[in-house]
């Protein structure tokens, strides 16, 4: 061998090494590391809440180490994740309405577990869906939104994905204002594609999370005509607009449960949850949760999280002849 | 802009932002350099390691194994007829048999000077072009998306080799498999035969790794011990590109840029449709279409320039819509948002200095790519000296372990291996492989646009004539299935002629 060749073989490795050492010093840390996987895509809301949750578990904690790693998959992740991992196992993961109350539903055949095979922990955050049209049709609240529905032959609503909590809500709002013939739900790969189809005319409204709409209206592409809530917005860039609740019509929110595995040590258990309890009441999480994400901390206990799902099922059993018609 | 570029560039030229770029473009093109292992899977890795850092150099970081991977994946491509990444299967018809020609070297080089062009044209493109560009992308709907693909699949004729009719048969094959899993436009299960991880479809990266590497290793093993070693004492490989083939390297390389960045700024699409539209216009464009799938310079600048030209052009509608342009670009919004950063046209007033200290910064990126790239170029080379003994059974253990690292689950390497078997006995039919992983890529897209726009118009297929840019795409597609037909009437002359002596 050269002894160029060899010098730069010499220098690369040593490269290597320098790299995988500051790199490692941010892999491993002291106590027990919890692995938090969630079942979603890595640029989701989720994932994101959940690494800087992970980032900041060391500071709140000499025993615990939050590692999260992102496996999109739904609920086939959460299949392997549940056979993976038995009481008492270092891992946590994600389960939402979408897995609980929708898949449980539609399609239980693809769900190997179920709620009873998990221990809950915590709520990560909470996230109100808004619904926006299309800037041309001037639906500006809910009040708009009744005459365009009386007046409509067809309304079409951009989703992000066909069966999602989205698909649903769409079909729980029109479908209690009569309008569930006219609807025609028209899913896209994404929450960004679909706020951009209603922002150039393709459907007439889309649903979303808030920030997954921010940008479009902030350019004036949509309006946003109520949220999927009890009361109007409280703070934010859309403050004050009508709940859908305010209205008698059906809502949910958008929840994502950290779960342990069933059978796992209570203590164990609580001690996540001071955990997270107190990493979601950091100040600075407060804020960017707020500000950036546009979500809520709601902490939670199993009797609301077993209302949630119970409220999200009755919602998809009643409507789910509108997501998807026989 | 003018009075965001000089605070810009004060934020950006720290020494800390150019280790970070540095450490980024190494890990990027040595990771998108190992099969399996692609460019998606690397960021998502990193991207914690961001979360301690400021915007700019997290997102630095980032960029750097963004462009590099886009580089990194061909050197595989060149080296091992393997493509590290998707988007390095067009440079794997010319940039194989280049090496084999004992132009390793100098397929490199090709590879690395035409992705550093591309990445600068798209950061250019980013930086003066960014939101009227945006603008133009945010007018394509589904119709206008569907007539891209219809484009796309145009290329089947161009890497068909010998037969277009087998190369229509291995593309259908590929459109049928992208059929896998749930129906994105009703969610019900599809040729899943209730197998549980089926219902999320099949992964490009697993299918690549089937297709076209372990096949190849399968491939190898039909062969005597003889055959298998090259002798490279003989290939006196200096790495000169002489200046008739910069001359010939220019033209594809300027219109795979500009075919990289429209491709690009649209939402859905990516680096390997923009490689494969790139090498198809090259090839139908060439005075020499003959030499493209035998080490072809024109092919390999053409697929990487264009590959690298999506890098800045995906960051278009990120920074000024908020819409990630690609999987990646998704992932790094991460890196901005767990900043404080919600991306969007707003963004350029309230936080301009950064934006384009970022926008200026993947310019950066792409230098010290080249720079870096310089230094790697020969050690790379030396992997086509490695016995053929030890390099097998590394590339065997890093398809494996590529496989398994896309979805942390075992079930992808049994897919890689179907693929492989699929791939093997298609070899033995003599039908070309490339077809299948064009179906692959652009299957689900035309299938989903195709039955969306079909959705919103109530059926009615005058919705894909709807718009000016509808009649473009019409326009492209006509001239590329004229200049396809032109192309064989022209190979099927010179067959004739002698034939009609003989008579």
């Amino acid at each position: 061998m050269k002894k160029q060749t060899f010098r730069r073989i010499c220098l690369l490795l040593s490269l290597v090494m320098v790299m995988s050492c500051a790199l490692s010093t941010t892999a491993f840390a002291a106590g027990e590391t919890w692995t938090v996987t969630c079942p979603w895509a890595p640029d989701g809301v989720a994932s994101l809440v959940s690494q800087k949750a992970a980032s900041l578990s060391t500071e709140y904690s000499d025993d615990i180490t939050l590692v999260a790693e992102a496996i999109k998959g739904d609920a086939a992740t959460v299949n392997t994740w549940v056979l993976d991992n038995e009481a008492g196992d270092t891992g946590l993961v994600f389960v939402g309405e979408g897995l609980l109350s929708i898949t449980a539903t539609m399609d239980p055949a693809k769900m190997q577990f179920g709620y009873e095979d998990f221990a809950f922990v915590e709520n990560l955050y909470s996230s109100v869906f808004v619904l926006s049209a299309d800037a041309k049709l001037e639906i500006n609240g809910i009040e708009d939104l009744k005459a365009f529905v009386e007046g409509a032959e067809e309304i079409t609503v951009a989703t992000n994905g066909a069966t999602g909590s989205e698909a649903f809500l769409a079909a729980a709002l029109f479908g209690s204002m009569g309008a569930g013939d006219a609807l025609k739900l028209v899913p896209y790969q994404s929450a960004a594609e679909a706020a951009q189809a209603v922002s150039r005319g393709e459907t007439d409204f889309a649903v979303s999370h808030q920030s997954q709409i921010l940008e479009t209206y902030n350019q004036g592409g949509v309006t946003v005509v109520c949220a999927f809530d009890e009361g109007p917005i409280e703070n934010g860039p859309f403050a004050g607009v009508e709940g859908v609740g305010e209205y008698g019509y059906p809502y949910f929110r958008n929840r994502c449960f950290i779960m342990a595995r069933a059978g796992t040590d209570e203590e164990k258990v609580a001690e996540l949850k001071a955990l997270y309890d107190d990493i979601l009441a950091d100040e600075e999480v407060v804020e960017w949760l707020h500000d950036t994400m546009l979500l809520e901390v709601d902490t939670m206990d199993v009797e609301a999280v077993e209302e949630h799902i119970a409220n999200v099922k009755g919602i998809v059993e009643e409507y789910i002849d509108i997501v998807q018609p026989a | 802009m003018l009075q965001h570029i000089v605070p810009a560039s004060g934020l950006l030229f720290t020494l800390q932002n150019i280790l970070w770029i540095n450490i980024g473009v190494f890990i990027g093109a040595v990771f998108a350099a190992i099969p399996g292992l692609t460019v998606i899977l690397c960021v998502i890795l990193f991207l914690p390691v961001t979360y301690s850092m400021s915007a700019i150099p997290g997102m630095m970081f980032l960029l750097g194994i963004y462009c590099a991977g886009g580089y990194g994946g061909s050197v595989s491509a060149i080296l091992i007829n393997t493509p590290g990444t998707p988007h390095a299967a067009a440079t794997m018809l010319d940039g194989h048999p280049l090496s084999k020609q004992g132009r390793t070297k100098a397929a490199l080089k090709i590879a690395l000077y035409a992705s550093t062009f591309g990445g600068i044209f798209s950061a250019l493109a980013l930086l003066f072009l960014g939101p009227q560009v945006a603008k133009f992308a945010a007018q394509l709907g589904t119709p206008e998306c569907f007539m891209v693909c219809v484009f796309g699949l145009t290329i089947i004729a161009g890497v068909s080799g010998k037969s277009m009719i087998r190369g229509i048969i291995a593309a259908c094959l590929g459109l049928l498999i992208s059929c896998i899993g749930s129906d994105p436009m009703t969610s019900y299960d599809r040729f899943t035969f209730g197998v549980g991880r089926l219902y999320l479809g099949l992964d490009l990266a697993v299918c690549l790794i089937g297709l076209f590497a372990l096949v190849e290793i399968v491939g190898r093993a039909e062969k005597k011990p003889d055959e298998l070693h090259m002798d490279t004492s003989k290939m006196r490989d200096n790495g000169v590109i002489t200046k008739d083939e910069y001359k010939r390297m220019a033209r594809p390389t300027i219109l795979g840029s500009l075919i990289g960045v429209i491709v690009g700024i649209i939402p859905g699409t990516g680096a390997s449709e923009a490689s494969w539209f790139s090498y198809s216009q090259a090839r139908n464009l060439s005075k020499h279409p003959e030499e493209f799938g035998h080490g072809s310079v024109e092919g390999v600048a053409a697929s990487e320039s264009a590959n690298n030209a999506v890098t800045g052009a995906t960051l278009i509608p990120l920074l000024t819509l908020g819409i990630p342009g690609d999987g990646t670009v998704a992932i790094m919004l991460s890196a901005l948002m767990i900043n404080g950063l919600n991306p969007g046209l707003s963004l350029f007033t309230t936080q301009g200095d950064i934006m384009y200290a970022i926008m200026l910064g993947l310019i950066l990126v792409n230098v010290f790519m080249l720079l870096q790239g310089k230094v790697l170029t020969p050690i790379f080379a030396k992997v086509v000296s490695i016995p053929q003994e030890i390099l097998t059974p590394i590339i065997v253990i890093f398809c494996f372990a590529g496989a398994y690292s896309v979805n942390k689950n075992y079930f992808d390497v049994a897919v890689a291996l179907v693929f492989c078997v699929l791939a093997w006995l298609l070899r033995k039919l003599d039908m070309p492989p490339v077809p299948i992983l064009l179906g692959l890529v652009l299957g689900k897209m035309t299938e989903t646009n195709f039955r969306r726009a079909l959705l919103i118009s109530n059926g009615n297929p005058s919705v894909f004539f709807s718009s000016v840019y509808c009649w473009i795409f019409v326009g492209l597609i006509v001239l590329a299935v004229g200049t396809i037909l032109r192309g064989k009437l022209r190979e099927k002359k010179p067959q004739a002629a002698p034939a009609a002596k003989e008579e």
